[in-house]
């Protein structure tokens, strides 16, 4: 290692490495360049130059030409034959000032050429100018390099497949994804037409897909749910992305980008199905609740029943003892008849609303006459009402327009909201009327059941809709959480305010038939 | 003062009922007055009604259990037959806790409302007789004078003339003769039913 200077090793420091069989040339050459920060290196024959550049792989070679054993155009040679040593600039020194050795030395690659005996200055500029350049291409290929890792790892990464297209249709690149998905050698889609590869089942019309992907009117194009053939003669359902290319504004070709979503498709009809069953299973939680409120109202369901089955097993009784009579009077006969058939109407009419409570079906969403829905609850709610000893009352505008949505689950809503008013009124002793009332928003109609109950606790915001909440005794705590599920189904709001005055004001919205207003009849 | 004739009074908020179950007692031969609301009653009710009232336990306004607390407050002696829906069975069971004579649920069989309506004024008839002779008892204890109250009591007791005599410090031939006064303003030869009809009254009322 006598031939290496001490300097330390510095990896910005420039590398020069000086070669010449000559030691007087050497030693002035050394001490031309020492303390100019470059890491000095000494070699004086050909083969340990090439030992030395192999090794430190130098920026700049100063090399003399004229050598015994190798000369300076051999070890050239040789430098530029290996990787590893070809990226140096090779600045030539020879005594040799004719114009044949200079043109050989630039042909074989060398980069200057030093005439002896050396001008210090000539010698540092050259030496200088000769690291700046191998400098900046060194940091030039580190970019390059890193350049096409990136974007060889981008294309690589990518899990769409990408073609470049000519105008013809003919593809002339392909990423690595492109031949997983196409199910062949990257080399061996270069150079076939895009549509006789993939688009075989393009029906032969003018707006086929191999016609589209080429862009030739410059607008890109996006397609979903393209049946795709692969190389194999198989295909998949694709998704594609084509843009165009313009070259100095003329079209030379497109870029498409395209990726199986066979699977994304599968997965979209999955979570199609997932959500029915949610609303299968709303509408039998639904279904469920409507049993349940039937249940807390069975006594006063039957005390409806009861009352026009009481009053017609008491007219029967008095017809059996009219007709024992001698006389028979006709006509008060026929009075108590007429009797007879009204209740048993009013009696069947209990019953169908019963029927109808329980037993709709949800219709799915259709226009709904919000202000006929509203009476309707009231007559439900109506044994409520009496039991309770707590009215309720109604108060519609008129022209109310019309909601979308599925009119069931909705009276449901209003049922339960209106139950609850009641609940919460008879509770806290008050007399005042449950009111229910509604108007029309912008783009939604709000329906308000108002009470004077006792109010609702502190924590009611974060809890009253969380299932399995109450504040009632004997309470699930099913019923606003489901309210709640079933507004936000129909695409509605659900809230309540605390009343002024005491009291809870709980309210939802739905949104409007589009632009309906029921005719002013 | 006109003899009362036994009434059923039906407190019923639902029409139909009110109306075939009237028409029905009606054909029975029964007077029938219907009311519609409890409160309605109150206003007709007065101290010297006799028959039954059917009630219906589930109203509006004012129901069949506050009705019957209030005809108890005014102390009203008329039996009540409560009419109970499905389910009303541990109010009916209050309701006899305090008094009511029967309940029956609906809907009923006529026969057997129209049997406990029957038992119903019977009960009534006979609690009625038996106010009537204690308000007797009460007159004709009225017409006594304190000397005749005094030595009946003691009569009552089961004191002899003699006994009452010396403990009064008067004759016997005076106690013989206030006795034979009490015996006589009470409408009465025996002791044994003196004691009775002073003894019923006692027991009967406190007043």
């Amino acid at each position: 290692m006598s031939t290496v200077s001490e300097t330390p090793t510095d990896p910005e420091q420039a590398c020069v490495l000086l070669v010449d069989d000559n030691p007087q040339n050497l030693k002035v050459l050394y001490e031309t360049l020492r303390d100019k920060g470059y890491q000095l290196l000494i070699a004086n024959d050909g083969e340990k130059a090439l030992q030395l550049a192999r090794r430190h792989h130098p920026e700049v070679i100063l090399l003399d030409i004229m050598m015994p054993g190798m000369d300076g155009f051999e070890v050239c040679k040789h430098l530029r034959a290996d990787t590893d040593t070809a990226l140096s600039a090779i600045i030539f020194l020879s005594a040799l000032n004719d114009i044949d050795a200079k043109v050989r030395g630039f042909n074989m690659g060398g980069a200057d050429y030093i005439a002896k005996p050396f001008q210090a200055q000539e010698v540092m500029a050259r030496v200088d100018t000769q690291i700046r350049v191998i400098q900046l291409e060194r940091v030039m290929q580190a970019r390059n390099r890193q350049l096409e890792s990136e974007q060889a790892s981008l294309l690589n990464a990518i899990f769409e497949g990408i073609y470049g297209l000519d105008p013809q249709g003919v593809i002339t690149f392909a990423n690595p994804a492109a031949a997983e998905i196409a199910g062949a050698e990257q080399d061996a889609l270069v150079g076939r037409r895009i549509g006789d590869l993939h688009f075989t089942h393009d029906s032969g019309e003018e707006a086929s897909h191999a016609g589209r992907v080429l862009c030739q009117d410059g607008a890109a194009v996006l397609r979903r749910g393209v049946t795709m053939t692969r190389a194999d003669g198989t295909s998949f359902q694709a998704e594609y992305r084509a843009a165009p290319r313009f070259e100095n504004g003329e079209l030379t070709g497109s870029v498409l980008v395209f990726r199986d979503i066979t699977e994304e498709l599968a997965q979209e009809r999955a979570l199609e199905e997932t959500r029915d069953l949610v609303a299968e299973q709303r509408e039998q939680l639904a279904h469920a609740s409507r049993l349940s409120v039937m249940g807390e109202m069975a006594a006063g369901v039957a005390h409806e029943v009861n009352q026009p089955l009481t009053a017609i097993a008491n007219y029967v009784s008095l017809v059996s003892r009219m007709m024992e009579k001698d006389t028979l009077d006709q006509d008060a006969l026929a009075e108590v008849l007429e009797k007879i058939t009204a209740q048993s109407h009013r009696a069947s009419e209990v019953i169908r609303r019963i029927r109808q409570f329980v037993h709709q079906p949800a219709t799915g969403k259709e226009t709904v006459d919000v202000a006929r829905l509203l009476a309707e609850s009231r007559e439900f709610a109506e044994v409520d009402s009496r039991n309770n000893a707590i009215e309720v009352s109604l108060s519609i505008p008129q022209h109310l327009p019309y909601a979308v949505a599925d009119p069931v689950q909705v009276q449901q809503v209003v049922l339960n909201l209106i139950r609850n008013a009641l609940e919460a009124s008879r509770n806290c002793g008050s007399e005042e009327p449950v009111e229910v009332s509604a108007e029309a928003l912008k783009d939604a109609v709000c329906v308000r059941v108002a009470d004077r109950g006792c109010g609702l606790p502190e924590d009611a915001e974060e809890r009253l809709f969380q299932p399995f909440y109450s504040n009632k005794d004997e309470g699930m705590g099913i019923g606003l959480s489901l309210c709640r599920s079933l507004i936000t189904g129909q695409n509605g709001e659900i809230g309540f305010e605390r009343r002024e005055g005491g009291g809870t004001v709980f309210w939802f919205s739905l949104p409007l038939a589009d632009g309906t207003v029921p005719d002013p009849e | 003062m006109a003899e009362t004739e036994q009434t059923v009074y039906i407190v019923e908020d639902d029409e139909a009922v009110r109306d075939s179950l009237s028409m029905l007692l009606r054909s029975e031969g029964l007077a029938v007055a219907g009311y519609e609301r409890a409160t309605r009653f109150l206003e007709d009710w007065h101290g010297g009604m006799q028959g039954c009232i059917v009630l219906d336990i589930r109203m509006p306004e004012m129901d069949g259990m506050e009705l019957q607390e209030e005809l108890i407050e005014r102390g009203s002696h008329l039996p009540i037959i409560f009419v109970t829906g499905h389910g009303d069975v541990p109010l009916a069971v209050e309701a006899m806790r305090k008094g009511a004579v029967d309940f029956i649920e609906k809907p009923y069989r006529e026969d057997q409302l129209l049997e406990k309506i029957r038992a119903a004024l019977a009960t009534d008839a006979e609690q009625h007789q038996g106010r009537e002779e204690k308000r007797l008892i009460e007159e004709q204890l009225a017409q006594l004078t304190p000397r005749e109250r005094e030595i009946m009591d003691r009569m009552v007791a089961g004191q002899a003339n003699k006994v009452i005599a010396i403990e009064l410090d008067i004759s016997q031939r005076t106690v013989e003769i206030h006795r034979s006064r009490v015996m006589h303003k009470m409408g009465t030869h025996s002791l044994a039913q003196l004691v009775r009809m002073v003894m019923s009254v006692r027991d009967g009322d406190p007043e």
